[in-house]
């Protein structure tokens, strides 16, 4: 009882909670401040708190007779308490360091209302398990995500907001078709009772294909995913909350839950979504090493490594699909830290163009230090996490046989090296560019410092993480 | 006890107009409580069991004044939404309508307007809906040109000439019907047409009324009147119109008839379906394309009552739950647009779109509420129209109009456009100089807002605590 507690708290004490922020906003704006925080601390908490009752195999569910015969409502097993602890710590980071970043901004309190929404809506679809309530969070994050990215309220930022509420709600009521279509063969939206009905069948290739467009479309890959890059006019917070803990890790989390962990399908998915995955990872690498902009660089690189994730789990065996989870945290921890050392360039030099920029090693070493680590991580240079989870993601698919997808991939590991060596260069490196800029405020510099840390610290000590995702993976039906 | 919902505001209009010294200034009071009185006294009805329509509630007076009258769960939505429809515009009106002898005549046809509401609702006789039906339709007539301007005039006169041709419709289709079977009641009609082989005067009376309500209902293509009445009506009666009157006059109608009367006979749903995604698509298709704030919103009612119709096309079963729901939720969030645009125009004056920027600060209740209202219109969830919008499509999966249902949920992402097109335009960018002045609405009109966003937030999160067996006994409406 106290677990299903605990797992209640997860999703509505973010959710809940965010709600009073504007009210205590209007008391003091600091103690608002340390509210949200203190919500996605609890969140937090409470997420790990429960990682060794699931590392011991056991599932914490909370059941209610609902309206379409919905009998359970969440479940936390350990992918679920992974993601929802990988998430929660991600935005904690972020939430710090919007401190310094956002404070002299108009509609604050809007923000860390949305920010502590938005993650407990991601709490609730990690944790959900039927199709409908997966459905409703989808959608409440992309009503956060749809109010963040447009924060700045100028026209500009509004028609991309909207763009990125579009795109992502097409995706998403074309899922809905494909969730309709589950119904129809299985007669339930619970995931339990679908899969006994399936009795070892697999689910119609229809339905796939639809909830697959959907997962694509949130996950900002190809050909769904020029909605991500143009999202970089949001706050960096936002983008780094967009892109490294929730918005692009639900299509990537879906993916596993459903198809990985929930429902059987057909072979032909195994090789279809590689393809897909490796098109996309090299046209944004592609795209990232020629783009000029630093935000949409980063974000062409979150598009291309969701890429490798998902060729992760697609695989189907435990060392790639143990190696895409992986990839989720250390692509997190990484790419946060990447888009926040971009928000504090941006914020004090006011100039987002790289050629313009340059020799900022001088006057922010902290940032420049953070930057290049997180890129190591991202580019795969051991020891940092990265490198295991995309060594891990390799081996997965030469086990599979899947060569020449793997080879393709590879290549697109190398563009990565390439793109972020060159904004690198360009912009911390070489002669002093136009705009000179001192560090970032404290909080904004810890933060990246310490996401750089644990990108560090998180490949040295690879064999914890490790460890839990392979128990969260045992006895899975779409990991052999 | 039902009858009294007639009787009462008939003889609130005959007290309001005696010649005594104060009666008149109590008008709006007395019509305030009626409304506020409906409310109270369906919710306490939904909430006592209640038998099919087929053994409905005869009340001695209905025997006394020789009309039969019927209550079941349909009839319990419409009265609901007709007393708070009511409610609202008269906190609207006093807001907008000022001048006290204009004021006095707005309130005695929206009682009037009122009984005939009710007596269409709760007729269970085809001869006393069409009665109740032209005293409504007359009442609104009025109500649209009150205010005696010339374009106001104008689309009262169209829909007027309309109005007439639907009349003319419905009275030779209640001829055929009496000429077939006798008599005027639901009840033996509806015998009378299953004993019989249905032959070519049923056929055809059948499509005589599918005309007429149309008409009336305003669904395409017999929408023409519509737009104009609904954009140059004064603010209060647009939410009359587009909350309750042309749902009552042309939707319940049409549900009653087909449903009850004609045992939703195969060949029908064709014609509906068609009419329904007419109405979905080119609604939603012109209302992108409106800069006019109430006429955008009319466009958008012709395409959400395309919703209904698909519903009821979908016959008994979850489609027609969908479709009683969506005319609840239909009433909740458009009449909440309404108030919104009641509230934007009052404040700044105008109505055009593009002259309007930047006013979610200056008025931060209107613009909570237009996304409400706006999220829940185009189906997002947790809101109270993503159920209805749910019920309908899995209603069509299921009757095999799958290529209707994928038209439908895609029609919905041009929703979502359109209603993001208005938050964009309104609420978000830039304060113009000539509206830094702008405040909040007061009193009545944001009583209705907050009124209204509240109905449909909670319908929509206790909609999944509903019991089965009441939306059963929605999808079940077959009676006779």
């Amino acid at each position: 009882m106290r677990t299903e507690a605990t797992l209640l708290g997860i999703v509505f004490i973010p959710l809940l909670g965010s709600f009073l922020l504007p009210l205590i906003g209007r008391l003091s704006a600091r103690f608002r401040n340390y509210c949200a925080l203190g919500l996605v601390l609890v969140t937090f908490l409470l997420s790990a708190s429960l990682i060794g009752k699931v590392l011991s195999g056991q599932a914490i569910t909370v059941s209610q007779q609902l309206v379409f015969g919905f009998s359970t409502v969440f479940t936390a097993d350990g992918l679920a308490v992974f993601m929802a602890s990988v998430a929660s710590f991600i935005s904690l980071l972020i939430v710090i360091y919007s401190f310094g970043y956002i404070d002299h901004y108009d509609h604050q309190s809007e923000y860390y209302f949305m920010v502590v929404f938005f993650l407990g809506a991601m709490m609730g679809l990690v944790m959900a398990s039927n199709l409908i309530f997966l459905y409703i969070f989808w959608e409440l994050t992309a009503i956060a995500s749809w109010r963040l990215i447009g924060f700045f309220r100028e026209k500009n930022q509004v028609m991309r907001a909207d763009k990125a509420f579009l795109v992502t709600f097409f995706g998403a009521v074309v899922m809905l078709l494909g969730f309709i279509v589950v119904y129809q063969q299985t007669g339930s939206f619970d995931y339990a009772t679908i899969k006994a009905s399936l009795n070892g069948g697999t689910l119609s290739n229809l339905a796939v294909g639809l909830i697959l467009f959907g997962i694509l479309s949130k996950s900002a890959t190809l050909p769904f995913h020029t909605w991500l890059p143009d999202a970089g006019v949001a706050p960096s917070p936002v983008t780094a909350l967009l892109h490294a803990a929730i918005l692009v890790k639900i299509g990537v989390y879906v993916f596993a839950r459903l198809f990985v962990a929930t429902f059987p399908i057909e072979q032909i998915w195994h090789t279809v979504v590689p393809i897909i995955a490796g098109v996309s990872a090299i046209v944004a690498a592609g795209a990232a090493l020629v783009e000029t902009d630093i935000k949409r660089i980063i974000a062409y690189s979150t598009i291309s490594q969701i890429g490798f994730i998902f060729f992760g789990l697609a695989t189907g065996n435990m060392v790639g699909v143990a190696g895409g989870l992986l990839y989720i945290l250390a692509h997190g921890l990484s790419k946060a830290g990447l888009f926040l050392c971009a928000g504090i360039v941006e914020q004090n030099t006011h100039v987002k163009d790289i050629n313009r920029l340059g020799g900022l090693m001088k006057t922010m070493p902290f940032t420049a230090i953070a930057f290049l680590a997180c890129s190591f991580s991202v580019m795969g240079i051991p020891p940092f996490s990265g490198f295991f989870a995309k060594y891990m993601v390799f081996a997965g698919g030469i086990n599979n046989g899947q060569i020449g997808t793997t080879i393709f991939f590879m290549a697109g590991a190398f563009m990565t090296i390439l793109y972020l060596l060159r904004v690198f260069y360009k912009v911390f490196m070489g002669e002093t560019g136009e705009s000179q800029a001192p560090e970032g405020s404290a909080s904004m510099v810890y933060t990246v410092v310490i996401f750089a840390v644990l990108s560090l610290l998180s490949g040295i000590l690879i064999s914890y993480p490790a460890q839990f995702v392979q128990a969260a993976l045992l006895n899975l039906p779409g990991v052999k | 006890m039902f009858s009294l919902l007639i009787f009462v505001p008939l003889f609130i209009v005959m007290l309001i107009n005696m010649p005594f010294g104060g009666i008149r200034k109590s008008a709006y009071i007395l019509a305030f409580l009626l409304a506020l009185a409906q409310i109270v006294f369906t919710l306490l009805a939904f909430f006592t069991p209640l038998s099919p329509l087929s053994s409905g509630r005869q009340d001695i007076l209905g025997n006394f004044f020789n009309f039969r009258i019927g209550v079941d769960n349909l009839t319990l939505v419409l009265l609901f939404c007709i007393g708070l429809t009511l409610l609202v515009t008269l906190l609207t009106g006093r807001e907008v309508v000022v001048d006290q002898r204009q004021r006095f005549n707005f309130v005695n046809l929206l009682v009037i307007a009122m009984a005939g509401l009710n007596g269409i609702v709760l007729a269970q006789d085809i001869f006393t809906m069409y009665v109740f039906l032209e005293i409504a339709a007359v009442a609104s007539y009025i109500l649209i040109s009150f205010q005696k301007g010339i374009l106001a005039l104008e689309a009262a006169f169209k829909y007027l000439i309309l109005s007439a041709a639907a009349s003319v419709l419905m009275l030779s289709a209640i001829a055929l019907l009496v000429l077939v079977s006798g008599d005027t009641s639901f009840a033996i009609i509806s015998q009378a047409l299953r004993d019989g082989s249905g032959g070519f005067p049923v056929k055809l009376a059948l499509g005589l009324f599918v005309c007429g309500f149309a008409i009336k209902g305003g669904i395409i293509p017999f929408h023409g009147w519509l737009p104009d009445a609904y954009t140059e009506a004064p603010a209060p009666v647009s939410i009359f119109l587009a909350g309750i009157v042309t749902k009552t006059l042309g939707l319940y109608t049409l549900i009653r008839v087909v449903t009850v009367l004609f045992g939703q006979a195969a060949y029908i749903s064709q014609i509906l379906l068609v009419m329904g995604i007419l109405s979905v698509v080119f609604g939603a298709w012109m209302a992108l394309t409106q800069n006019d704030f109430k006429r955008m919103l009319a466009y958008s009612s012709i395409s959400q009552v395309g919703y209904i119709i698909l519903g009821l096309a979908c016959g008994p079963g979850w489609g027609l739950a969908g479709a009683i729901l969506h005319i609840l939720n239909h009433t909740v969030f458009k009449s909440l647009l309404f108030v919104n645009s009641a509230a934007v125009e009052t404040k700044t004056g105008t109505r055009n779109m593009d002259q309007l920027a930047g006013l979610s600060d200056r008025m931060p209740v209107t613009s909570f509420t237009s996304i409400i209202a706006s999220l829940s219109a185009a189906g997002v969830p947790p809101l109270a129209g993503f159920w209805s919008k749910l019920l309908i499509i899995i209603g069509l999966w299921q009757a095999g109009f799958k290529l209707v249902a994928v038209i439908a949920v895609l029609a919905s992402i041009i929703t979502l456009g359109y209603l993001l097109s208005i938050q964009r335009r309104v609420f978000w960018g830039k304060l113009g100089s000539e509206l830094l002045n702008v405040k909040e609405a007061k009193g009545g009109i944001m009583i209705s807002a907050v009124l209204l966003a509240a109905i449909a937030i909670g319908v929509g999160l206790a909609f999944p605590f509903i019991p089965a067996a009441m939306l059963n006994s929605l999808s079940s409406l077959l009676g006779g």
